[in-house]
């Protein structure tokens, strides 16, 4: 018999053509990620009786911003306003959690606006730069 | 014995210190900032101080606010744990002028092998090897070559003043040596104004193998055998094992390891625990690297190998006892692996990844240690290193160490946030690492020619189903996911409406 059983809040036990999964749940702006053997499935829920506002996930036309991750500290643009840029090349250093990272174009394009400077402090989800 | 000693740390560490001490049913005081009012060394302690706001600086560093702690506490001793004021020389003379016990070495020997060079001098002293080279300005070319010539190419050319792998060269053969010594010393002139270089026998993908070492305060001392820690990121250690495929492979390397490290440690006036690291060549060759003048993250692995708890020896020896045990006493016992769980993301460069953690479930069954900080609910700090926890495991061998280990990181889940579970997971399964083929560039290589963690077909379709069966019971059932009512709160309005 196939089952899905709500074990614990927000964890399934699924019996499948007699194999047994456990499956995790995470609410993530707008979709399901989903959890098994720690594999992460990113579950898009399209359900017509429900009204949603469908907030258009950016891709890759048009403007794209790139926000802090996590509080930090901006610590070297390594790209000007204007730059052309290709996806994955570094955009600026920040540094949290006492290491410093690289933060990368999300895709190519060109930088249209740079709104960190260097030594700010920034919270999580400040808009960093925008590519276009 | 101590009747209350106070922990000078924060995190896993000051957990697995206090787990000691409930055991020899000596008081704990916990210390903490503004970020861990609610860590879980806090909760756990028996006595607990505030010291200061989030930053290290204004808390965890404070050495003058840790010995207020101390002594309103009554607290006869401290332990520094590892990290913040450990290896800090000035605070364990301070703790000795307040009449307070550092659990650790005398500050004169912190002192000592704080510096890379006077610790690199002690150990020539003590007939330990170091990494061949000649520690002061060449005067030509023709002096690299006979150093080469002496110990063998490969050599590496740096520079006196240098640091950042600016002004250094690897030489691999005479024809090479004229041109590679040009081109170091005008790059050192330009970037730190001194064109001085020294030479240095350049050990190709060495490993990182260290000894521990426990002594008492009488001069007696013992060696735990080692660790090998050459999975490295970003030159921290982020798994360890106990004991090293190469050194097990080696008779008598073990011993050998184990009798340099404690001449040099002796010779320092050492005491407490303490760990020798040594870079390690391909041929089983160990230089002296330094000393680490603490009890290390990855003392857990050595612990399930010889049986023996090393929070427990640190505090005998500085309750002045003497150290019962023998050379001949201290025995090695099948295979421990340790993996940092970190808080952060590996698919992401390692990005760390602080926050509310919102699920926990940790691995369990035989064989499984883990020291942690971690609970449901609990919230990362972003002030500190993001480790939450040491996940060990202990099997007969290293073969089926391993597969503890994977079954264990399966086991294991930690919601809310990124971290490095599944790195682990995949390292475990990779050839080279199972072959015992271990160097510090090992992760960098890795890196590079690991493939995708990818699951296995059949998960897609299982994850959709699930993610619609919740996403139902969830727009049918709306308050079902919420926080349980609290009981007290269902009786208070029963009680209201009598």
């Amino acid at each position: 018999m196939n089952q899905i059983v709500a074990v614990e809040p927000g964890v399934y036990s699924v019996l499948m053509d007699g194999r047994s999964y456990e499956a995790r749940i995470e609410q993530s702006n707008g979709c399901v990620v989903v959890f098994i053997d720690g594999h992460r499935f990113e579950i898009e829920i399209r359900d017509p009786r429900r009204w949603s506002r469908q907030t258009g996930r950016q891709g890759a036309e048009g403007r794209l911003n790139v926000t802090a991750p996590m509080p930090g500290k901006i610590v070297r643009l390594l790209v000007a306003q204007g730059d052309a840029v290709a996806a994955g090349q570094g955009l600026l250093v920040m540094e949290a959690m006492k290491m410093q990272n690289e933060m990368k174009a999300p895709k190519a394009g060109r930088v249209v606006s740079i709104t960190a400077h260097e030594g700010a402090t920034v919270a999580a989800g400040d808009v960093l730069a925008a590519i276009e | 014995m101590f009747r209350k000693v106070l922990i000078a740390n924060r995190g896993e560490i000051a957990v697995r210190v206090m787990r000691t001490l409930r055991e020899m049913d000596i008081a704990a005081v916990a210390v903490f900032s503004d970020a861990d009012r609610t860590s879980l060394h806090v909760r756990m302690a028996d006595e607990a101080e505030w010291i200061g706001p989030s930053p290290s600086a204004e808390s965890y560093l404070r050495i003058d606010r840790i010995l207020e702690a101390a002594s309103r506490h009554g607290a006869e001793a401290i332990h520094p744990g590892y990290g913040f004021l450990s290896e800090n020389a000035d605070f364990a003379a301070a703790c000795e002028s307040a009449g307070i016990v550092f659990i650790g070495p005398p500050a004169e020997s912190i002192r000592r092998m704080g510096s890379k060079i006077a610790a690199r001098q002690m150990a020539i002293a003590a007939g330990a090897p170091v990494v061949p080279g000649a520690h002061e300005a060449l005067r030509s070319p023709a002096e690299a070559r006979a150093f080469a010539r002496q110990f063998g190419y490969p050599v590496l050319l740096k520079a006196v003043a240098g640091g950042g792998g600016k002004g250094m060269r690897r030489v691999d053969a005479d024809t090479q040596v004229d041109s590679a010594f040009r081109d170091a010393a005008s790059e050192a002139e330009r970037s730190f104004k001194n064109p001085e270089l020294y030479v240095e026998k350049l050990i190709e993908r060495p490993r990182h193998i260290e000894i521990q070492l426990l002594g008492d305060r009488y001069g007696h001392m013992v060696h735990f055998g080692e660790r090998e820690c050459s999975i490295q990121r970003r030159h921290q250690k982020v798994m360890e094992e106990c004991p090293s495929p190469l050194v097990a492979a080696r008779p008598g390397m073990r011993e050998a390891m184990g009798e340099a490290a404690i001449r040099v440690a002796l010779s320092a006036g050492y005491y407490n625990a303490g760990t020798v690291e040594f870079l390690v060549d391909a041929h089983g060759d160990f230089y002296f690297l330094e000393m680490n003048t603490r009890l290390q993250v990855e003392h857990p692995i050595t612990e399930l190998v010889t049986g023996h708890d090393l929070v427990r020896l640190q505090l005998e020896v500085a309750a002045g006892e003497k150290l019962r045990l023998r050379q001949e006493d201290i025995a090695w016992r099948g295979s421990a692996i340790e993996c940092r769980v970190y808080a952060e993301d590996p698919y992401n460069n390692f990005f760390p990844s602080p926050g509310k953690i919102t699920r926990l479930t940790r691995p369990l069954g035989p064989g499984v240690r883990l020291d942690g900080c971690v609970y449901d609910g609990w919230i990362v700090p972003i002030d500190y290193d993001p480790l939450l926890a040491k996940l060990a495991v202990w099997n007969g061998t290293r073969e089926s160490a391993i597969a503890r280990m994977v079954r264990a990181l399966r086991e294991y889940d930690v919601g809310g946030i990124h971290t490095n579970i599944t790195f682990f997971r995949q390292i475990l399964e990779d050839e080279e690492f199972r072959a015992g083929r271990l160097h510090t560039g090992f992760v960098d290589q890795f890196l590079e020619r690991r493939k995708p963690f990818a699951p296995p077909p059949d998960l897609e379709s299982i994850a959709a189903l699930v993610a619609a069966f919740h996403s139902a019971q969830s727009a049918t059932h709306p308050h079902s996911s919420p926080a349980p009512r609290s009981r007290w709160l269902d009786i208070g309005r029963h009680e209201a409406l009598r």
